[in-house]
């Protein structure tokens, strides 16, 4: 056993060395070259990589994580915040006439469309996104409240518009991610909570749940039990957890036995719509030969006369090196690494750029939690020009071969505004696009 | 309605909960009236220390006897609320050893068990501190939990007959010539108005004497000082470390199950309500303690807090720390104002049973009963039960049950018993009596959970989002100061979750 140990500490020693040695050298590792290499895998870079893709590029898609899909985006914001009587395309057009340097400006109209096109075609039917008439509509969320969105998948369709007909919304004992009576006293219908058979697991997660969905004879149970209480509803809004791999397969079956719609609510995060969103991608991505490298954060970028060479990814104990002719930068704000704060200032760690902020820590919240004014940090981002280059204050370019897309961009407020995943999908293609030199 | 008793005390701080008890331990009936929670003023806004006096043994040796003598006791009669950690009193290259040998001397004055230690005992002892320092001097500090201390003296007091209103504020005291007949309150909750007759009042409102006063046309000269602490996400000591010098900002450190808290600012405050740390205030804890234990400019902070230390004074002085921290008992009778008011302010929560019985004391000379004082030898009803996140944890291995806080293993079963059982009238009731919200996530996640809770036993009193937005607004006092690294990332995260997912 011990000589067994001997052999592998050696042979990780030698691994170490040669990383080291690898990471002295000057000369890129010929092998490890791509024409572009999308930094961060959030739904930005995800777009951004499937654009890349499309147009025959050799890309490389590196993250730490799954940026925020896995956490919100249960629909698609582009502007929740403005009214739902007016359709998005006049919306989105006088917002870019009153907001020059928010992001959507730098991409333009015609882009943004073009941007969400291209997503919504990666969902052919039946799990596809729609929207309805062309503005935000209002679905219930986890808390009862109903909140503007405008792309929603098929799953939530059934909760469009809430007012009609009668819901009956339905949780599980011992989920504690979604209360039942809850929702359904605030959303004015009835609620009733599932016992399930037998305890599966020690603790009923979002994720647990939505594999169990996808047995078919555990949902065949929860449909006939529930059938059993049905007091005239016509709809059943369950929390978002319908199946992760084929969600419309469990919707139906639900449906066929209950005999009355089904939609899903977004809850607190693990967002399981999110995850399908990001296994859509990357099952796409895949078959494109896309390279990812899920896990690993970059831990260095080399530049050198305003170019970046590469990049160098830590996967302990080893360093590998990565170089490319174009790199995209997506790595979204604070959660997603994409930004740092100390006590003192928000910096960008990976190629240090210039980040737009406040003077000082004492101006980066407001007095309130919540308050009509958002709170200024949330503006802060790296500076870009309209081909979403990073430039510094005087507008001029830092970096000649990196583009930005994402929530790391200056001059939103990505919360407010409902915006995230707009603003994720029209520079992550648009970046690409200019990276493509198109 | 309309109530009768021999003593009305108001406030329920540790003092009037201290009075209360110690009243009820001698058989005289009381009632106590608080405002809001038990312990929502100082007494449950302040790090936690169990003195041993070495804090005040230089500069204010009667209070440093009073804490050592107090501290003896309070491991006694409430085990179950302390942990007896030790405390080091650090010297630093910076500081020179000159106070350090005053220290030693005055300790013994005090009668505080001093030993003084090497540098290489300290350090193998508390490997976070500073590898410089000069020497320490370790004496019988410790963490207490002031909640439970208090919380545990009135389930006493009431097992023994007093009685409270919580969450009912004094409107007015009915005055009659030199006496008080009454007061009249209102319940803040419902809106029902009430009123007590009683023989005794004592005001024991800390930072609000003067609030109270001002019902009866009378105002004592009191001193606010601001004192501000922060949470750290992990334990960083075994032991409270104090900073060997004459006393100053940021320089305490004391632990507290999980956590740490590093303490103190003083700031003269003109008013009492919507007191608030400021990031000045933040970076000088930092930057003082970190004088310590480096690895504090490193550290993730999980919440800030202040409390208003009410320092009573007989003339004017410029310098908060320097005012006594003695308390003062005062018969108004004797000062030409109300014949059966007493007031009972400054002091500490080291002390809250000494004041109690000095109070108690003064309330059977005034009725004529000789009744002596027994809180010191009564221990406290949950005194023999054993505590803490190591019982939290082997109960949740045992049970399994549904983990509401994750931070701090608070189990829905717990919340529930609590509805069924206690009083509750608002959200921080039963937030002061579990640990939910108290670790990292500060209740990011597990107060949505509360609310399903509680809304699911009809408890949230309609609307359930209006309490939610309630509590991430109180929470976000505390969090708004510390928001950068970590904290600042996890903030965006519940940014996203409550105005993003859910649209409040």
């Amino acid at each position: 056993m011990s000589s067994e140990l001997g052999v592998r500490s050696k042979i990780l020693f030698t691994l170490k060395r040669r990383s080291e040695l690898r990471a002295k050298d000057s000369e890129p590792f010929k092998s490890m070259h791509y024409d572009l290499i999308v930094i961060g895998m959030g739904l930005s870079g995800l777009m951004a990589a499937k654009t890349a893709a499309e147009a025959g590029q050799k890309v490389l898609i590196v993250g730490k994580g799954m940026g925020s899909l896995c956490l919100f985006s249960n629909t698609l914001d582009i502007l929740g915040q403005c009214p739902i009587a007016t359709k998005m395309r006049d919306t989105l057009s006088q917002w870019i006439k009153d907001h020059a340097e928010h992001p959507y400006s730098k991409v333009g109209l015609e882009r943004i469309e073009e941007s969400l096109f291209s997503f919504v075609s990666l969902f052919p039917p039946p799990y596809s996104f729609h929207a309805i008439d062309h503005r935000n509509c209002l679905l219930p969320t986890g808390a009862g409240t109903l909140r503007p969105t405008y792309l929603i998948p098929t799953t939530m369709i059934g909760a469009a518009s809430f007012d009609e007909g009668h819901t009956l919304i339905v949780g599980f004992e011992g989920f504690k991610d979604f209360y039942t009576r809850y929702v359904a006293d605030q959303l004015k219908c009835r609620g009733i909570n599932l016992q399930l058979p037998d305890p599966f697991y020690q603790e009923l997660t979002a994720t647990a749940l939505a594999r169990l969905m996808e047995k078919k004879s555990f949902r065949e149970n929860i449909g006939w039990e529930i059938k059993k209480q049905l007091q005239g509803e016509t709809r059943v809004g369950f929390p978002a957890l319908l199946g992760m791999g084929d969600p419309i397969q469990v919707k139906e079956d639900l449906e066929e036995i209950m005999g009355t719609k089904v939609f899903e609510i977004p809850i607190l995060p693990p967002s399981v719509p999110g995850k399908r969103i990001f296994d859509r991608f990357k099952e796409w991505l895949t078959e494109k030969r896309v390279t990812f490298l899920l896990g690993y954060p970059v831990s260095k970028a080399t530049v050198t006369e305003k170019r970046c060479q590469g990049i160098e990814v830590h996967h302990p104990p080893v360093i590998t090196s990565y170089s490319a002719d174009r790199f995209i930068l997506a790595t979204g704000r604070f959660m997603g690494g994409g930004l740092k704060a100390d006590a003192e200032k928000v910096f960008e760690p990976t190629f240090n750029l210039p980040v737009d902020q406040p003077p000082s820590r004492e101006g980066w919240f407001g007095d309130l939690f919540f308050s009509d004014l958002p709170h200024p940090i949330h503006q802060a981002g790296v500076l870009a020009n309209a081909s979403l280059q990073p430039v510094d204050e005087r507008g001029n370019v830092i970096l000649e071969n990196v583009w930005v897309a994402g929530s790391i961009l200056a001059h939103h407020q990505c919360i407010v505004e409902k915006s995230r995943e707009g603003i994720e999908i029209a520079t992550g293609y648009w970046a690409a696009r200019r990276a493509l030199g198109s | 309605m309309k109530i009768k008793t021999e003593i009305l005390i108001i406030g329920g701080g540790a003092t009037g909960a201290g009075i209360s008890r110690d009243l009820a331990l001698r058989g005289i009936p009381s009632v106590l009236v608080e405002k809001g929670d038990f312990a929502s003023g100082a007494s449950g806004r302040n790090h936690g220390l169990l003195h041993s006096g070495g804090r005040y043994a230089v500069s204010d040796p009667e209070a440093a006897k009073e804490c050592i003598a107090e501290n003896k006791i309070l491991r006694k009669i409430a085990p179950h609320c302390i942990e007896e950690t030790d405390g080091l009193f650090v010297s630093l290259p910076e500081d020179g050893l000159q106070f350090r040998d005053r220290f030693l001397r005055a300790c013994e004055e005090a009668g505080i068990p001093n030993t003084l230690c090497s540098r290489d005992e300290t350090l193998a002892w508390e490997p976070e501190l500073r590898p410089d320092l000069l020497s320490a001097v370790k004496v019988p500090d410790g963490a207490i939990d002031p909640f439970k201390l208090i919380l545990e003296n009135a389930k006493d007091a009431e097992n023994h007959g007093a009685v409270f209103f919580l969450h009912a504020e004094v409107t007015s005291l009915l005055i009659e010539g030199n006496k008080i007949r009454g007061i009249e309150a209102k319940d803040l909750a419902t809106g029902e108005e009430f009123s007590i007759d009683a023989s005794f009042f004592i005001n024991a409102t800390g930072a609000w004497v003067n609030q109270v006063l001002k019902l009866a046309g009378l105002h004592i000269d009191m001193a606010l000082s601001k004192g501000s602490m922060l949470i750290t996400n992990r334990r960083l000591t075994h032991r409270v470390i104090n900073h060997c010098r004459h006393p100053s900002d940021g320089d305490i450190v004391v632990p507290n199950e999980t956590v740490s808290i590093l303490g103190t600012t003083s700031i003269r405050l003109k008013e009492i309500e919507n007191f608030e740390v400021t990031p000045h205030e933040v970076s000088l804890l930092v930057q003082e303690t970190s004088k310590m234990i480096p690895a504090i400019q490193e550290a993730r902070f999980i919440r800030a807090y202040a409390g208003i230390r009410p320092l009573f004074q007989s003339e004017e002085k410029g310098n908060d720390r320097a005012i006594s921290r003695g308390f003062a008992l005062i018969d108004h009778g004797k000062r030409g104002g109300i014949k059966n008011l007493i007031t009972i302010t400054g002091g500490k929560l080291m002390t809250y049973r000494l004041m109690s019985e000095k109070t108690s004391d003064l309330i059977c000379e005034k009725i004529g009963r000789e009744m002596p004082c027994s809180t010191h030898l009564n221990p406290l009803p949950g005194a023999s039960r054993s505590s803490g996140s190591k019982e939290r944890l082997k109960q949740f291995l045992t049970d399994r049950g549904e983990i509401l806080c994750d931070c701090e293993l608070v189990q829905r079963k717990e919340v529930e018993e609590f509805l069924r059982e206690e009083k509750f009238k608002d959200l921080q009731d039963l937030l002061h009596r579990t640990r939910l919200a108290k670790g990292t996530c500060q209740g990011g996640f597990c107060v949505y959970r509360l609310l399903g809770v509680l809304h699911h036993f009809k408890r949230a009193g309609g609307d359930s989002n209006k309490i939610l937005k309630g509590f991430l607004e109180e929470r976000w006092k505390g969090i708004r100061p510390i928001l950068w690294g970590t904290a600042l990332k996890e903030e965006e995260l519940i940014e996203s979750i409550y105005k993003g997912i859910f649209n409040l």
